[in-house]
């Protein structure tokens, strides 16, 4: 039992060399929290409009039979200023819906921040406290998810999206080729 | 449950640390009875082998003295350390107590004052006293100055190209660089007056690559570096955005073709060395007649542009200000030169004025390029200033020189001319 004691420690270092060793070497990116929403029903949407005047944002405008993009911006989130021009070209050229959604951010922030950049949304919500945020697995702004028509979330981006997930992945959903 | 949890562990940690603290009080009588105790045991046990034979009574006596010593020393050791207790005794009786309150009280303090949930917010933009005033910095002032000044001009014209240019960069850099779609409705109107506009033409790629069409951007940018001067002073910013795009979207970009070299020979190393193994003086004369060839050839060559900049820069170094600024002005003529070659050439001039003297017009000229290629040139400001002083135009030398002040470290040594210049001046 003493002798048991004594090993202990070498034990556990193994058990950590070997842990690091798979790290390394499976290629599994540290980075990478996954995501929970991902193949599911899209998560409940019941937010008051950022916009004055829109209705309030449910999660009817989720489901229009359509392909939909999700975006959680912030105006305090620099991020998100290098990832606009792509989301303004969705929607002009692309037709795109996208339903924009601010988290934790105050109203007036938000709409000026979007009236100086374009606004590219077609519904926009104002999560202030988060909490939607919560229930759609976010960990911070910018992230985007692809919904497709039937309301089932398809891919879910953390940070911004680039013109390589425009090519590769956000076009080819919006043409129906990614399910 | 949480907070459950944490209160266990709290509780755990509480009585870990306690623990020894309370253990250290066991009093010192208690121990030297104990070993009382077993020195009775001891005692007993002689007297029943004693009984029972297995002891002679001469060892009996000698072992039963052994043990009535001992049981003396621990009498005498327990009242010793009782004795040197009794001043820790107090803090012994204290501390526990008096940490047990103090610890869970300071807690209590320092959560009402930063961490309790009722706490009203501090955001960052309501602590202006606390950043201080000066983080409005020049390169702000200049974003808000170049955006009044556009809209200033379009009010009068709205269709000037320079001033909808002018505006688009003014939008793009408040935005932090993002191009913003007014931004790009003034580039675009811009662009139909003027189409060859390296300003214009280079945010509209700038707006390309940000909305994800890198290949149009590269190609636009590629076609701009192509139709510019060889020394247009934007082209290193182009090429490296142009990498930067390429970069990022995984686009090979074919390396653009280097300039010719100069066909005038350059001094081989053989040469080199040889001449720095001549004294000061006959090396300075050798250097010189070797620039003085150089100038010779040019004068059959006069076409050879890199030739007439490696001449400046000669003339420059031996100090023959004036050769220098003519050299400069010949390698000009051929094709318009960069800002870099621009703060050599200005220089070249300005070291030829007597001190207080006025910048002639020549120099005048090249600074005002150099002016225009950077804004921020100390040179070009201070001697454009002397000039426009001396032109009448007090006004702009005091604009110029304010400018400067405010780009020098604060222990520049030429501080104290330039604030007597501005006073004198009446700023």
């Amino acid at each position: 039992m003493r002798r048991l004691l004594f090993i202990l420690p070498l034990l556990t270092l193994a058990l950590m060399a070997g842990f690091f060793a798979w790290s390394l070497t499976s290629g599994r990116d540290p980075a990478s929290i996954g995501s929970v929403v991902v193949g599911r029903e899209a998560p409940k949407l019941d937010l008051p409009a950022l916009r004055p005047g829109d209705p309030p944002l449910t999660g009817a405008a989720l489901r229009t039979g359509k392909p939909v993009i999700v975006n959680f911006f912030a105006s305090w989130c620099t991020p998100c200023l290098a990832e606009h021009p792509l989301f303004t070209r969705l929607a002009e050229r692309e037709g795109a819906t996208i339903i924009g959604i601010a988290w934790k951010n105050k109203r007036e922030d938000a709409t000026a921040w979007l009236k100086k950049l374009g606004d590219p949304f077609k519904f926009a919500g104002l999560d202030l406290d988060g909490k939607t945020g919560l229930d759609w697995g976010l960990s911070g702004v910018p992230e985007t998810y692809l919904i497709d028509g039937a309301g089932i979330v398809r891919r879910h981006y953390r940070g911004p999206i680039t013109e390589r997930d425009l090519n590769e992945t956000i076009l080819p959903f919006l043409k129906g080729a990614v399910k | 449950m949480l907070e459950f949890l944490l209160a266990l562990l709290t509780t755990a940690t509480v009585a870990a640390l306690l623990w020894p603290l309370l253990r250290t009080r066991l009093p010192a009588r208690d121990r030297l009875r104990a070993e009382l105790a077993i020195y009775r045991d001891q005692l007993a046990e002689l007297d029943r082998e004693r009984a029972a034979g297995t002891l002679g009574p001469t060892e009996a006596t000698a072992a039963r003295t052994e043990i009535e010593r001992r049981m003396l020393a621990a009498g005498d050791a327990a009242s010793a350390t009782a004795k040197a207790k009794t001043s820790s005794d107090a803090v012994q009786k204290w501390l526990p107590p008096a940490l047990s309150l103090f610890v869970p009280l300071l807690a209590l303090g320092l959560y009402l004052q930063v961490g309790r949930p009722g706490l009203p917010a501090a955001p960052f933009a309501d602590r202006v006293a606390e950043r201080g005033t000066g983080h409005t910095g020049p390169q702000q002032l200049d974003v808000a100055r170049l955006l009044t000044e556009a809209r200033a001009r379009l009010a009068q014209d709205p269709n000037d190209a320079d001033a909808l240019a002018a505006l688009a960069e003014g939008l793009t850099l408040e935005a932090g660089g993002t191009v913003t779609p007014q931004a790009l409705d003034a580039l675009r109107r811009a662009l139909q007056a003027r189409p060859d506009d390296p300003r214009i033409l280079y945010y509209l790629g700038l707006h390309e690559a940000q909305s994800g069409d890198s290949k149009a951007a590269i190609a636009r940018w590629s076609d701009l570096v192509a139709k510019s001067p060889p020394d247009a002073p934007y082209l290193g910013l182009l090429r490296a955005e142009i990498a930067r795009v390429a970069k990022a979207a995984g686009i090979e970009v074919p390396q653009p073709a280097q300039p010719p070299p100069s066909t005038m020979p350059t001094p081989s190393r053989e040469q080199q060395e040889a001449m720095a193994q001549l004294p000061p003086e006959q090396r300075q004369q050798a250097i010189r007649s070797m620039v003085e060839g150089l100038a010779a050839r040019l004068a059959d060559a006069p076409q050879d542009r890199a030739g007439w900049l490696r001449l400046a820069n000669a003339w420059k170094v031996l100090g023959e200000n004036a050769n220098a600024a003519d050299a400069y002005g010949r390698a000009d003529t051929l094709a318009p030169v960069d800002a870099r070659i621009l703060a050599d050439w200005a220089e070249a001039h300005v070291r030829q004025l007597a001190p207080g003297a006025v910048p002639s017009p020549q120099a005048v000229a090249v600074l005002e390029r150099l002016e225009k290629a950077e804004p921020r040139n100390a040179l070009a400001l201070f001697y454009l200033g002397v000039a426009a002083e001396a032109a009448g135009n007090k006004p702009a030398a005091l604009q110029r020189w304010k400018t400067l002040l405010a780009l020098l470290p604060a222990d520049a040594p030429i501080r104290g001319m330039l604030e007597e210049r501005i006073k004198g001046a009446g700023g």
